[in-house]
């Protein structure tokens, strides 16, 4: 029984006239497109500078911002107002204010009399701008003191060393997490699409006057987008080996072991929404619900410590943030189920409510 | 088991909330019998139906379907029975062999019993050179030959038959019923429903559901007798037009 009903399955999604090629494409815009679009790191700011001392040292500390590679100089002048205009046209995104007695004032150690204005409309690219010209200004100013010979020290001297990721490479960190998101996304949502459409078709009806169990009917449907996740997840691996030289830092087996507990939850829950959904149009409202959730609410793309408190709880019900940050550890730290335990206790309590709760709604349909 | 009755019904209750679509029936249906179950829409048939499928569990009442409780034993009767749905429920994007061969392994046929069986159907159904082509091509009437067909695959001894003609021409509704006669002449019991008044006349015997109660019950002269009506169609009009309940 289950041989054909397998055989049905297989032989739908590959006539299906989109799934197949989605399931090619996924991999290879996942590794090859999404991680440069989700990079966080900021260039090209848009700075205006007002110099009201147009000093030899005012241009020294401009010089040590625009060669960073950060900013771009779009206005270089003596009014504050017209700085004040570009950024409310949002022409610049920062602006350093210069006063008159800057060169006097550095020289002697006394001060600092420069002022910083941000545009934060893009919380993120103000936030980051801010810190790219402190950095700046730091370094104008050791530059300045070793030149000078001036032996007070102005600021700590504050040194950062990154593990695991030593280049903050943002590609590094979005790989395993872009995995994350398709795997739930194949998982969970498209099987229930699909039992939810031969429920709209009526030919689900035509299975249940069968002895076919529902259990056998489901798992059959589910396995075709089983096979896939894996497919996607191995292909992934390779192409971010193959073209960027990531290599999984821990044990890969650990990867499929967490895609595994991953599974089992959409599973669940892709039960749970085609239990609820007549038909495909509310079942898409519903993925679309979770969805969003799910990857807004999983530390994906914003850290979940920063999140206020009431936030976090409702992460520890999310089950993409204990299977991100597992995936996230063995890739980049190497960790082992050892060390991940609090990521497999959250799958499996979750994974045991979410199927406990599909399979007793399921047997209510009746 | 009793052997002479495929379908035995007793005090048959189903309830949704307050509201109650079906309405202590009872009734029993004999061995190779054709017996249609008429009613107007919303008088219940379909959730009867659904029960005897081992779809759906009574509120209250007892009753076997080819000797199997409908209470307890529904996986059985589902082995046992046949079932055609009045909206066309093959899967469109597989080939009508595929078909035959997904629902004759459903039943536990074996592949060689498979392919023996499906040239024998498309024979039958003189749709050999369509074997290949996807079922959701097919016009309409061979569709309903074909889930016909495909609801006999595993040789019930009951077929449930959901207004199995409708939307069709006269002509291809009457080879439909020959198709029905020939499996009743092949001893199995057939349970149709349908709107043709028609086709209840070629029904063995047939009953009436109004507002969830079986109002009548008879041979179509039995019938037509009683309500000293000339045809099917005026005893239904009789019978239907007690209705209280709307659709």
């Amino acid at each position: 029984m289950w041989k054909y009903l397998l055989e049905k399955e297989f032989k739908q999604f590959f006539r299906d006239p989109g799934l197949p090629k989605m399931a090619l494409a996924f991999p290879v815009l996942m590794m090859l497109v999404f991680p440069f679009a989700v990079s966080m790191d900021i260039r090209n700011i848009n700075l205006a500078v007002v110099d009201n001392c147009m000093s030899e040292e005012s241009s020294r500390l401009i010089e040590k911002c625009t060669s960073s590679g950060y900013f771009r100089l779009v206005s270089h002048g003596h009014s504050a107002d017209e700085a004040m205009k570009l950024m409310d046209e949002n022409k610049a995104d920062a602006i350093i204010t210069v006063m008159p007695d800057f060169d006097r004032e550095t020289v002697s150690g006394n001060g600092f009399p420069a002022g910083i204005k941000v545009n934060t409309v893009n919380g993120t690219k103000g936030s980051l701008g801010s810190q790219y010209i402190l950095q700046c200004v730091r370094m104008y100013l050791a530059e300045k003191n070793q030149a000078s010979g001036i032996q007070a020290v102005q600021y700590a001297e504050i040194s950062e060393k990154y593990y695991f990721n030593p280049g903050m490479d943002y590609k590094l960190f979005m790989i395993p997490a872009l995995i994350v998101i398709a795997i739930t996304m194949i998982t969970a949502f498209l099987p229930a699409l699909n039992i939810v459409s031969e429920k709209e078709a009526g030919t689900i009806e035509q299975i249940n006057v069968t002895p076919v169990s529902k259990t056998a009917f489901i798992v059959c449907k589910m396995i075709p987008y089983w096979a896939i996740a894996f497919f996607i997840l191995t292909a992934c691996l390779v192409i971010a080996w193959a073209v960027f030289g990531y290599v999984c830092r821990g044990n890969i087996l650990w990867l499929y072991l967490f895609t595994v507990l991953d599974i089992i939850v959409m599973a669940g829950l892709g039960l749970l929404i085609s239990n609820y959904s007549g038909n495909a149009q509310q079942a898409m409202f519903v993925i679309w619900f979770f969805a969003v959730i799910f990857m807004l609410m999983s530390g994906i793309f914003t850290p979940i410590a920063s999140m206020p408190d009431w936030a976090e709880c409702i992460t520890y019900l999310n089950p993409m943030r204990y299977y991100a940050d597992a995936m996230r550890a063995v890739f980049l730290k190497g960790s082992t189920p050892a060390d991940l335990w609090y990521d497999i206790a959250g799958l499996a309590a979750l994974g045991t409510i979410m199927v406990g709760l599909a399979i007793s709604s399921y047997k209510k349909s009746e | 088991m009793n052997t002479e009755y495929a379908i035995r019904i007793r005090n048959l209750v189903k309830k949704f909330g307050d509201f109650t679509a079906v309405d202590n029936i009872t009734f029993d249906v004999r061995k190779g019998e054709i017996f249609g179950f008429l009613g107007a829409n919303g008088a219940g048939k379909t959730t009867a139906m659904r029960i005897l499928c081992g779809l759906s569990r009574p509120t209250s009442g007892s009753g076997t379907v080819a000797g199997f409780d409908i209470c307890r034993e529904q996986e059985k009767i589902k082995r046992n029975i046949g079932y055609m749905s009045q909206k066309f429920s093959l899967y469109p994007d597989l080939t009508v062999r595929e078909n035959i061969r997904l629902f004759g392994g459903i039943y536990g046929l074996k592949d060689r019993e498979i392919k023996e069986k499906t040239e024998r159907m498309l024979d039958m159904l003189e749709m050999k050179d369509a074997g290949g082509r996807f079922a959701a091509e097919l016009p309409l009437g061979w569709k309903q030959k074909l889930s016909f067909s495909i609801a006999l695959v595993h040789s019930p001894r009951i077929i449930f038959l959901d207004e199995p003609t409708g939307g069709v021409d006269p002509e291809t509704r009457r080879r439909f019923w020959e198709l029905i006669y020939d499996t009743a002449g092949n001893g199995t019991t057939v349970f149709v429903t349908t709107h043709y008044m028609d086709e209840a006349e070629y029904c063995d015997r047939v009953s009436i559901m109004v507002d969830g109660r079986i109002d009548a019950m008879d041979s179509p002269a039995g019938l037509k007798e009683r309500f000293a009506a000339r045809s099917m169609d005026e005893v239904f009009r009789i019978v239907a037009g007690k209705a209280v309940r709307e659709e």
